[in-house]
């Protein structure tokens, strides 16, 4: 009898096994929040290491006593392939929030999202940065809230220990000088003029935008100028080498912040970082921002950069009250709710500039806000199903050039020939 | 649950039996369901759906095509393919002899009475059980280029032309075969010196009062007794080096360019990169059917000596 008892026990321990995995698997209960609260759920990545989504939140939330909004949090590194699973099974999180421009016409174009251009009129279409790259066929799947862009950051103390007091309208020749000039050793410690971190989009993605050159074309002769100051500084012993960069994963951020560079070419991103780096008393850079070099010096600014934008779920579990919340997020209380905590809002009008620039710790000299103000932000890869093979193709391409094995002409050959060949099916 | 004793009638004892062996197959059956089921859930049925998806097109969000071998034309077509299977070769290659002999010597060395011996087994055993992570980042800094320790040493006895290891396409997998082969010898030398205390101390006996040399007990002992050890590790070793991934990941990504790239972190880009879950597939197949035949080959020879 003893078995028979065993066997049954076995039994109901894999029907439970079982069981629970179903319970696990099932999609999320009816949307009721706290005491009645309408419930909105909304995807983000790194909820605790990324400050801008609470801003959001707890802004929105104030705003509106009767929404209780539930972050669904998702690894960073794995949230495309998290939300294109989510989506291919039907989940019904209200809101998505489009991490780059390549994955939203994904989604967009498999009509996985509603279209919102009533959110995006009424936010006002001239004052969103970055808007264009989600417009498709006259239609708006998203609307950006926050618009990252590239500009220079630089050390005031480096520079003005050198005679430079204002980093304006460089060229990139005059960067160079700049950057040979400002690099010192002193103590067996160098101290770089400027770094470039290894990321191709540092040479490729600023070449694109300031030649208006297309990387998924399978033609590269536009990199040729910005491979060639690259190389050139790390000759000259400018900029720490990619080599060293890359093999011990440097980070832009302590270069930076421990005064190893006087110049550094970055996204805004990093402003937060700085402010934060300096609140916790890790650092105490004296830094500035002055918009990206240029091709030529004529007063007119080109950068690339990526924006950031909510869209709403075709199968949202509350449609309305999603939009609701987008055009809160994208519009200008949003906005200043973001800029409190030094992320860059799509939306750009004076009244947000100067939230911006109340921030306690931004350099507030002129320069810094005119770096704000870019005439151009080029996308920095195009929006198409091939800007992933692409990539992978120019990334590689890159490391060989940078490491001096390969001529930037050779270089630039190969990696038209492999993109025509592996991607454009040429 | 008492059982029958000898009864005359045959049928009966069957049908008792039959109905008893079912009854404990049954029970068998059922201890083995819980972990069975996970096996079926998280491995068989994706490896077999992985099989068939090789001769599909299917991206998350369309539902998957047919496409026959349009999978497997593409991969032979394509150039990044060819350069992932010859660096996983170039790698396995490397890592296989290398580890062996590392591990059968240490192993040697290590296999006697003395104090302290223990100590110097772990120290070579601790790699192994190190974050793999860890030891990539580390060895990356030791192969620095300008001020890693190992081109300073190699500065120092007076080489100038140093290499750039993980940042040269040509000294990369070098680079990648030197650190796993410094990760893996501590485990194969635990698997040698098992073996070699195994080997009864009257053949070596017997050997010395034959008059034979250090290097011929070796040779004529050593060796011939270690076989199925031998054997053993370099199956381990050679499954192993065909799925490498994560140390070339965090040392190199593949790179620089494709030097380091390799068949399964390729599967990886193309699936979980990109999307192209059918075309990943094919490959994951390809790399099976490699490792498949090459382990098959290593019984098959295995076999042949033991007859």
């Amino acid at each position: 009898m003893k078995r028979t008892t065993l066997a049954a026990i076995a039994l109901a321990v894999t029907a439970g096994l079982g069981l629970t995995g179903c319970a696990g698997a099932a999609g999320p209960a009816e949307p009721q929040g706290q005491e009645g609260k309408t419930r909105l759920t909304v995807s983000v990545w790194n909820y605790e290491g990324t400050p801008e989504f609470k801003a959001l939140f707890d802004g929105y939330e104030a705003a509106n006593p009767d929404i209780d909004i539930e972050p669904v949090d998702i690894l960073a590194d794995d949230y495309s392939q998290k939300v294109t699973t989510m989506l291919a099974g039907g989940d019904t999180t209200d809101v998505l929030t489009m991490k780059n421009v390549t994955e939203y016409a994904r989604y967009a174009n498999n009509g996985q999202l509603q279209e919102i251009n009533g959110v995006v009129d009424s936010v006002g279409k001239e004052d969103l940065a970055g808007l264009d790259a989600f417009d498709i066929g006259g239609k708006y799947y998203a609307a950006p809230y926050r618009q990252d862009f590239w500009l220079l950051y630089y050390n005031k103390e480096l520079l003005k220990a050198a005679g430079v007091e204002n980093p304006a309208d460089l060229t990139w020749d005059e960067y160079s000088e700049l950057a040979k000039k400002l690099t010192t050793t002193a103590d067996g410690k160098t101290v770089y003029g400027t770094y470039h971190h290894i990321w191709r989009s540092v040479v490729q993605a600023i070449a694109a935008a300031q030649n208006n050159g297309d990387q998924i074309s399978g033609e590269y002769s536009f990199f040729e100028d910005q491979y060639a100051t690259a190389l050139e500084l790390q000759k000259s012993g400018a900029t720490l080498d990619f080599s060293t960069a890359k093999s011990q994963k440097m980070s832009y951020r302590t270069m930076f912040e421990t005064g190893q560079t006087a110049m550094m070419p970055m996204g805004t991103w990093y402003i937060a970082g700085v402010l934060q780096a300096k609140k916790d008393g890790k650092t105490n850079v004296d830094w500035g921002l002055a918009p990206l070099p240029q091709k030529e010096s004529n007063g007119k600014v080109s950068t690339f950069g990526s924006p950031t934008a909510f869209a709403v779920n075709k199968n949202a579990a509350n449609s309305e009250e999603a939009r609701k919340f987008i055009e809160w997020a994208a519009g200008e209380e949003g906005a200043k709710a973001i800029s409190k905590i030094g992320v860059v809002p799509a939306l750009q009008n004076d009244a947000v500039t100067e939230t911006y620039f109340q921030l306690e710790g931004l350099p507030s000299d002129e320069l810094s806000k005119k770096a704000f103000t870019p005439d151009e932000t080029a996308l920095e890869m195009p929006v198409s199903d091939k800007s992933a093979a692409t990539d992978k193709i120019l990334s590689q391409e890159h490391d060989l050039i940078m490491v001096g094995e390969r001529s930037v002409s050779d270089g630039i050959t190969e990696m038209g020939k492999r993109v025509k060949s592996e991607v454009l099916g040429q | 649950m008492a059982t029958k004793t000898i009864t005359p009638a045959p049928a009966v004892i069957s049908r008792g039996n039959r109905k008893q062996a079912r009854h404990n197959t049954l029970i068998g059956w059922t201890f083995i369901l819980p972990n069975f089921l996970g096996f079926l859930a998280f491995t068989l049925i994706p490896v077999l759906a992985a099989f068939a998806l090789s001769f599909m097109e299917w991206t998350s969000f369309t539902a998957p095509r047919w496409v026959g071998l349009e999978n497997f034309q593409r991969m032979f077509q394509s150039d990044t393919f060819w350069v992932a299977l010859r660096n996983t070769v170039a790698y396995a290659l490397g890592h296989v002899p290398l580890t062996m002999a590392l591990a059968l010597v240490l192993a040697m060395l290590l296999n006697r009475k003395l104090k302290g011996i223990g100590f110097f087994r772990v120290a070579i055993f601790f790699p192994y059980i190190t974050s793999l992570v860890a030891v990539a980042v580390v060895w990356n800094m030791l192969f620095s280029p300008d001020n890693g320790p190992i081109n300073q040493f190699l500065n120092a006895i007076g080489i100038a032309e140093t290499p750039g290891w993980t940042s040269s396409s040509d000294w990369a997998m070098p680079a990648v075969i030197i650190t796993s082969v410094w990760r893996d010898m501590g485990y194969y030398m635990v698997l040698y010196l098992a073996g070699l205390q195994a080997i009864p101390s009257e053949l070596y006996e017997a050997a010395e009062v034959d008059g034979a040399s250090a290097w011929q007990r070796f040779w004529n002992v050593t060796i011939p007794s270690l076989r199925p050890t031998t054997f053993f590790v370099v199956v381990m070793l050679t499954v192993s080096s065909f799925k490498v991934f994560d140390l070339i990941v965090v040392m190199t990504n593949g790179g620089p360019g494709r030097s380091t790239t390799v068949l399964s972190q390729l599967i990886y880009q193309e699936g979980i990169g990109e999307g192209k879950f059918g075309y990943s597939s094919a490959i994951s197949l390809v790399l099976f059917l490699i490792v498949l035949t090459v382990t098959v080959l290593q019984f098959k020879i295995q076999q042949r000596r033991e007859r």
